[in-house]
């Protein structure tokens, strides 16, 4: 009897976490992207992450949207239009339908996921361009495992984790799909610092991101994620390296919050 | 000695005020410091010499502009985002077909 009471508090406190407390329909971010550039920091970029509601006929969904668009001075030498989106669950946060629409300095790269979670499958649609101009495609069907969503609705569901449940050094592990391929990215808790944004000086829960065995994003804490210490766990700051350099991602506003 | 300076001097100048008027002004530090030293080292050189090449002038006078254009444009320029027109369309017209795709979707409870 004892165990059966563990079993379901287990799972009660399972879809309870899995129950979206943070992201609303409306919420608008807006960040400024800036790259290192010899030693000094240049805005390179406007970063937009925007949630809205979507409605079929049979149902309710969340659509999470985010637009990377470079600065005007940049344009010329090298323009990046870049359009990424997920529908899902609003309850969940669980994707139904991912859509990854790029256009980098004359590259082009569509890529769609619609998810088949019951046979824990994707049925990705890839779209580019020929170096003629000509479009092609190529369907193909993935096997996933249960837990793995794209790299928005990731985002969105670090947003959603109990970070106030979690002490410092505590990690989360999760999978993502991105080109088809699924990769661990984990998520590690480091403390609680106070920085100064340009929506206030904010508690924030520092984050560290790495993916497992990439060369992307390393495992040296050299990532990281500031959220906001409060319901809406607002991404203020981010810090990242890549291979080519490092950059930084800082909010400029933020509008639209479910607390 | 001199003329090798000289030469080096001049060419991080013209460097550093090419690079100020682009949008890579922030580049424009480097070679703006070691034409300004340089322009000190003929500065020193000539003084022994007792000789007053026009040279440093010129170096010193394009330090100074591209210094007065980087300053300037980082004070002012306030970043701009450009033409999203075409993006927005796409936005559009991704909403629109994901309307669609998804008109056959049920949200089931368990996922």
């Amino acid at each position: 009897m004892k165990h059966y009471l563990f079993v379901i508090f287990i799972l009660f406190t399972v879809k309870y976490h899995a129950q979206n407390t943070t992201i609303a329909a409306g919420e608008k971010l807006v960040f400024s992207a800036s790259y290192n550039m010899s030693g000094l920091l240049t805005n390179i970029a406007e970063v937009k992450m925007e949630t809205s509601e979507v409605k079929t006929s049979k149902s309710t969904l969340l659509r999470l949207k985010c637009s990377a668009t470079t600065y005007k001075k940049w344009d010329d030498f090298f323009k990046i239009r870049d359009l990424y989106e997920s529908y899902v669950n609003p309850k969940t946060l669980t994707p139904y339908l991912y859509k990854r629409d790029i256009s980098e300095g004359g590259y082009y790269k569509f890529m769609q996921y619609k998810y088949s979670h019951k046979d824990k499958l994707i049925r990705s649609l890839k779209r580019k361009k020929n170096k003629d101009g000509k479009t092609w495609e190529e369907n193909k069907i993935v096997k996933i495992g249960a837990s793995s969503k794209d790299i928005i609705s990731t985002l969105y569901a670090i947003r959603n984790l109990d970070i106030h449940k979690a002490s410092p050094g505590d990690q989360q592990e999760f999978t993502i799909l991105f080109d088809n391929k699924e990769t661990t990215l984990i998520v590690k808790y480091i403390n609680k610092e106070t920085i100064d944004t340009k929506i206030g000086r904010k508690a924030c829960y520092k984050l560290a991101v790495s993916l497992k065995g990439s060369d992307l994003l390393k495992g040296n804490n050299s990532n990281l994620i500031w959220l906001t210490a409060d319901k809406n766990k607002v991404p203020v700051y981010a810090k990242f390296k890549i291979p080519v350099g490092s950059g930084e991602l800082k909010i400029s506003s933020a509008t639209g919050l479910k607390n | 000695m001199k003329k090798t300076v000289i030469i080096l001097g001049f060419i991080s100048a013209i460097i550093a005020l090419i690079l100020s008027v682009t949008p890579l002004y922030n580049l424009t530090i480097l070679p703006l410091v070691i034409a300004f030293i340089l322009g000190l080292v003929l500065f020193f050189i000539s003084k022994k010499d007792l000789s007053k090449p026009k040279a440093i002038q010129y170096i010193f006078l394009l330090v100074i502009i591209s210094l007065s254009l980087t300053i300037y444009k980082n004070v002012f320029n306030t970043p701009e985002v450009g033409n999203v027109e075409q993006l927005e369309q796409r936005d559009e017209e991704n909403l629109e077909d994901s309307k669609e795709i998804l008109e056959d979707i049920e949200i089931d409870e368990e996922f």
